[in-house]
C-alpha cells in the first residue's frame, strides 16, 4: 500500500461532504480558514501540512458516511479534536479531509448510580468536572492542557498528565467506546462494565491509537469519589540533583502515594514565572518539586502532606510551601501548566521531548539531560511528571545560535537524549504520542517484530489505509 | 513603638492587619431567582487583596528587624481558618471577632467593631488593610477604621518607600501617576496589588498556625455600644442584588470589495480615536 497515492479532493467530493455534514460545516478553498487545521501545538512548523477540506460532523453516522466515501475514492482522513497535541497526530500530512469533532461536544449522561459518564469526543476535558460539581464524583484525568484539550484527543493519545502517580492515565477510566471504524462501520466496544472478558479487549487497543484505528463518537468514563481535601506542596531544592533524588524516596519510603510529583528545573520555572508575571522565590532554587496529596478527609491529607513535606526538608529542601485553597493552589499549578506555552513563545526552533523511563531511573535521566545540555551548550529546560518517570525537555535554539548551526546540532543532541533514554530502559514518548514527529525513531525503542504486528493490525482494520495515514509507523 | 497619642517608645513595629474571609471568586454562583450569592459548598479564602496587606506587613517587620503582626478578622467561627492562613504566611498571631450580634454589619458597623478591637490591642503603629474585599467591593472599611480611631489614612498605596522617625513614606497610586505621602504613624494604610507580591505559606508556618491559639472576642469583650453592632447598627441596607445587563453597541462593517476596505479601516481608526484608544 503506497501512502502517497491518495486521490485529490474534488469539487464533487466536497459536494458529497456538504450533503453529509451540512453545507455550513464544510470549509473548502479558503486557505486562511483551513490554516489552523494544518498543525497542532508542535512549535516547529516544519511538521505542518494543509488539509484540502475541513468537515465538521455531528453524528457517528456522519463520520461513517465520510469514511465510506474516503474508502471509495481513497482519500486521506485525519480526525482532529482540539488540536492541542504535541506529536502531529491531528496533522493531515497527506492532505485530504480533516474531520473536526468540535460539534460533537455533549456530555450525554451522568450516571451517578454506576459512577460513570458518557460523553462525546469534542467535550473539553475541564468541562467534565465542572459538570460533576456537587455530585461527589469526579473524573481523575488531568492532562496539563485540560482547559483546551478535548476528550476524544485524550483517548486517542492516552493522555497522562499531572495526577497519574495516584490516578493513572486516561486508559484507566475508559470503559466503553462507540467507534467508527476506518471502513465506516459503527461498533460498540466495552460499555458500562467494570469487568468484561467477553471476547478480545479492544478498548485498550484504541487508547493511544492516535486516530489510526477508529474515530470515537461516544466515550464511557469511569468516575471516582471526589477527594474532599487536596493540598499542594511546592518544595524548593538547591540543585536539580537534590530535587530529583528526593522523588524515589518519597515514592517508596513514606508509605504514601502522592497524587502528583512534578519536577520543574530552574529554567522551566523561570520561563513560566516570567510568562505569568509570577514572583515565586525560585531565584535561589536549582529545581522544584510540586507535590499533591488528596483524600477523603482534611485530617488524612494533613498527615500525608506533612510527612511528605518533612521528607522533602530531610532530603535537602530549602523551603516547602503549602497551598491548600483555591488561590494558592491555582498559583502553583498555573506555573506548571504554563511552562509549555511559555516555552513555545521562544520560537519554532525547538524540539519538545516526552521521555519516559522506569520510575527508579528518573534521577539518572534528569542528570543525564543536564550533562547533555552542558556538553552541547543548548538551552534545555526540563520538567514533568517525575513520579511516573516521565520528563519533558525542550531543546531550544538560543537566539544567538544561527539556524544553520542549530539544524546541524539538533540531531546529535537528540541522538544522545534518545540513547540515554534507551539505556535506562525507557521509551520515546510517555504521553504525547508518536504521530509523524517521532516515527523515525521508533526502531530505536521497539522491535521490528512488534512493528510488524502493528502493521498487520492496521492493514486488517484499514485495508485502504485512509484513516490518519503516515502516523506512528510506516506501513 | 508609637502610642496612639504619638509618643515614640521603641523601633520595633506593632502592626495590625484586618482581614476578611470571602468566597473563592471563581466558585461564586448566583441564585438566579433571588439574585443572592450561593455560599453553601463554596470554598472560603482570605480576601485576595488582603494578602497584599499581609505581605506588606511582613516586609515592614523584616525591614525593622523585629516587630509583631496581628491579624484581625470579624466573622463567623470558621473565619479562624483565614487567620490561620495569615499566621502560616508568617504573621505572629490572630484574633477572631465573632458574635451573632456582629452579623449583617455594613462597612460602618464593621469598621466600628474592628476599631474597638484595635483600641483594645493597645499600642499599634500601623494598620495595614487590603484595598477592598472581593465580595463587598466597597473599599470603605480601612478608611472607616481610621475615622473611628481618628488616625491619618493613606489609601491605594502601591509601595512603601521608607520609614524614619515615626514617618512612613507611602507611594499612593492616583490616576496618571503617584503621590509620595509622608504619613505620621500610627496610621491606617490601605494597599493595592503593586505594594508587594504575597508569599505562600510554608510547611513550618502551617505547623505553627495549627498550634496557634486564636482568641475569640465577642461584643462583651469590647468597649462597644450594642446599638452600633451588626445589621441593627448598619445605616446602609442592601435593597436588591441583580446582575447588571450589559448592552453592547455593536457596529459591523462589511466592505463588499477591496475598494471599500480603506473606508472601513478609516471608520475603525475614527472609532478608536473617538474612544481615545489610539
Amino acid at each position: 500500500m503506497n501512502e502517497s497515492s491518495f486521490n485529490p479532493v474534488t469539487d464533487t467530493i466536497v459536494d458529497e461532504l456538504r450533503d453529509i455534514v451540512g453545507p455550513s460545516y464544510v470549509v473548502y478553498g479558503d486557505a486562511d480558514k483551513l490554516q489552523p487545521y494544518s498543525h497542532d501545538e508542535i512549535p516547529d512548523r516544519h511538521y505542518a501540512h494543509m488539509p484540502d477540506v475541513l468537515a465538521r460532523p455531528r453524528t457517528a453516522e456522519d463520520i461513517a458516511a465520510v469514511m465510506k466515501l474516503a474508502n471509495r475514492d481513497r482519500i486521506a482522513v485525519t480526525p482532529r479534536g482540539a488540536g492541542s497535541g504535541l506529536s502531529g497526530g491531528a496533522v493531515p500530512i497527506h492532505g485530504g479531509i480533516v474531520l473536526l469533532c468540535d460539534r460533537m461536544n455533549e456530555i450525554l449522561e451522568v450516571d451517578e448510580a454506576n459512577m460513570m459518564l458518557v460523553a462525546e469526543p469534542g467535550v473539553v476535558t475541564a468541562e467534565i468536572n465542572e459538570r460533576l460539581a456537587g455530585t461527589g464524583l469526579f473524573y481523575a484525568g488531568y492532562p496539563m492542557s485540560l482547559e483546551t484539550c478535548s476528550l476524544g484527543g485524550n483517548v486517542a493519545e492516552n493522555a497522562g498528565g499531572g495526577k497519574a502517580v495516584k490516578y493513572g492515565v486516561t486508559s484507566r477510566y475508559v470503559l466503553g467506546l462507540e467507534v467508527v471504524t476506518p471502513t465506516g462501520e459503527i461498533v460498540q466496544l466495552g460499555g458500562k462494565l467494570i469487568k468484561d472478558v467477553t471476547g478480545y479487549s479492544l478498548v485498550p487497543l484504541m487508547l493511544g491509537s492516535e486516530g489510526t484505528l477508529g474515530i470515537f463518537t461516544k466515550i464511557t468514563l469511569k468516575l471516582s469519589p471526589a477527594p474532599r481535601s487536596s493540598v499542594d506542596l511546592l518544595a524548593l531544592f538547591k540543585t536539580a540533583e537534590d530535587a530529583i533524588a528526593a522523588v524515589p524516596t518519597i515514592m517508596t519510603e513514606g508509605g504514601i502515594v502522592p497524587t502528583a510529583i512534578e519536577f520543574i528545573d530552574r529554567n522551566a520555572v523561570k520561563l513560566a514565572c516570567d510568562y505569568l508575571n509570577e514572583t515565586l522565590p525560585y531565584q535561589d532554587a536549582g529545581a522544584m518539586l510540586l507535590l499533591t496529596c488528596d483524600g477523603p478527609t482534611t485530617e488524612q491529607v494533613e498527615r500525608e502532606y506533612e510527612a511528605i513535606g518533612e521528607q522533602c526538608l530531610a532530603a535537602g529542601g530549602i523551603e516547602v510551601y503549602v497551598a491548600d485553597n483555591a488561590t494558592t493552589t491555582e498559583r502553583i499549578w498555573s506555573v506548571r501548566r504554563n511552562i509549555a506555552e511559555a516555552a513555545a513563545l521562544l520560537g519554532e526552533h525547538q524540539a519538545n521531548e516526552d521521555l519516559v523511563v522506569p520510575p527508579a531511573a528518573i534521577a539518572e535521566l534528569v542528570l543525564g539531560l543536564e550533562a547533555i545540555s552542558r556538553k552541547h551548550d543548548v538551552f534545555m529546560p526540563a520538567y514533568g511528571h517525575a513520579g511516573d518517570g516521565n520528563i519533558h525537555t525542550r531543546i531550544i535554539k538560543r537566539p544567538e545560535t544561527s539556524i544553520e548551526d542549530w539544524q546541524a546540532a539538533l540531531p546529535g543532541v537528540l541522538r544522545e537524549v534518545y540513547t540515554l533514554t534507551a539505556r535506562l530502559g525507557g521509551r520515546i514518548s510517555g504521553e504525547h504520542g508518536i504521530g509523524h514527529k517521532r516515527k523515525a525513531h521508533m526502531g530505536q525503542f521497539v522491535s521490528e517484530a512488534y512493528l510488524d504486528l502493528c502493521r498487520s493490525l492496521k492493514k486488517a482494520w484499514d485495508p485502504n489505509g485512509v484513516l490518519n495515514p503516515g502516523k506512528i509507523f510506516d506501513l | 513603638m508609637i502610642h496612639l497619642d504619638g509618643s515614640v517608645i521603641m523601633t520595633a513595629m506593632r502592626i495590625v492587619v484586618p482581614i476578611k474571609q470571602v468566597p473563592e471568586t471563581n466558585a461564586v454562583r448566583m441564585d438566579e431567582e433571588t439574585g443572592t450569592m450561593i455560599r453553601e459548598g463554596v470554598e472560603a479564602v482570605v480576601n485576595p487583596l488582603d494578602l497584599y496587606a499581609i505581605e506588606a506587613a511582613l516586609q515592614r517587620r523584616e525591614a525593622c528587624g523585629e516587630g509583631k503582626i496581628i491579624a484581625l478578622s470579624m466573622g463567623p467561627p470558621k473565619a479562624a481558618i483565614a487567620l490561620r492562613e495569615a499566621i502560616a504566611m508568617g504573621l505572629d498571631s490572630g484574633v477572631l471577632l465573632s458574635d451573632t450580634r456582629f452579623a449583617g454589619a455594613d462597612t460602618w458597623a464593621t469598621s466600628y467593631v474592628l476599631a474597638a478591637a484595635i483600641r483594645k490591642l493597645g499600642e499599634v503603629d500601623l494598620i495595614l488593610c487590603g484595598e477592598r474585599a472581593t465580595d463587598g467591593d466597597t473599599g470603605q472599611v480601612g478608611p472607616g477604621i481610621a475615622a473611628w480611631l481618628d488616625l491619618p489614612v493613606a489609601t491605594y498605596v502601591g509601595g512603601i518607600a521608607g520609614f524614619a522617625d515615626g514617618v512612613l513614606t507611602c507611594r499612593r497610586l492616583v490616576e496618571g501617576g503617584h503621590e509620595l505621602l509622608d504619613v505620621q504613624l500610627p496610621a491606617v494604610v490601605t494597599v493595592v496589588k503593586e505594594v508587594a507580591a504575597p508569599r505562600l505559606p510554608t510547611l513550618r508556618g502551617k505547623q505553627r498556625s495549627r498550634q496557634s491559639d486564636i482568641p475569640t472576642c465577642s461584643a462583651d469583650d469590647l468597649d462597644v455600644e450594642e446599638s452600633n453592632l451588626g445589621l441593627a447598627g448598619s445605616p446602609t441596607r442592601v435593597v436588591k442584588i441583580f446582575r447588571p445587563s450589559v448592552a453592547r453597541q455593536c457596529e459591523t462593517l462589511r466592505p463588499r470589495d477591496e475598494s471599500e476596505l480603506a473606508e472601513a479601516c478609516d471608520r475603525i481608526v475614527e472609532f478608536l480615536q473617538h474612544k481615545e484608544l489610539v
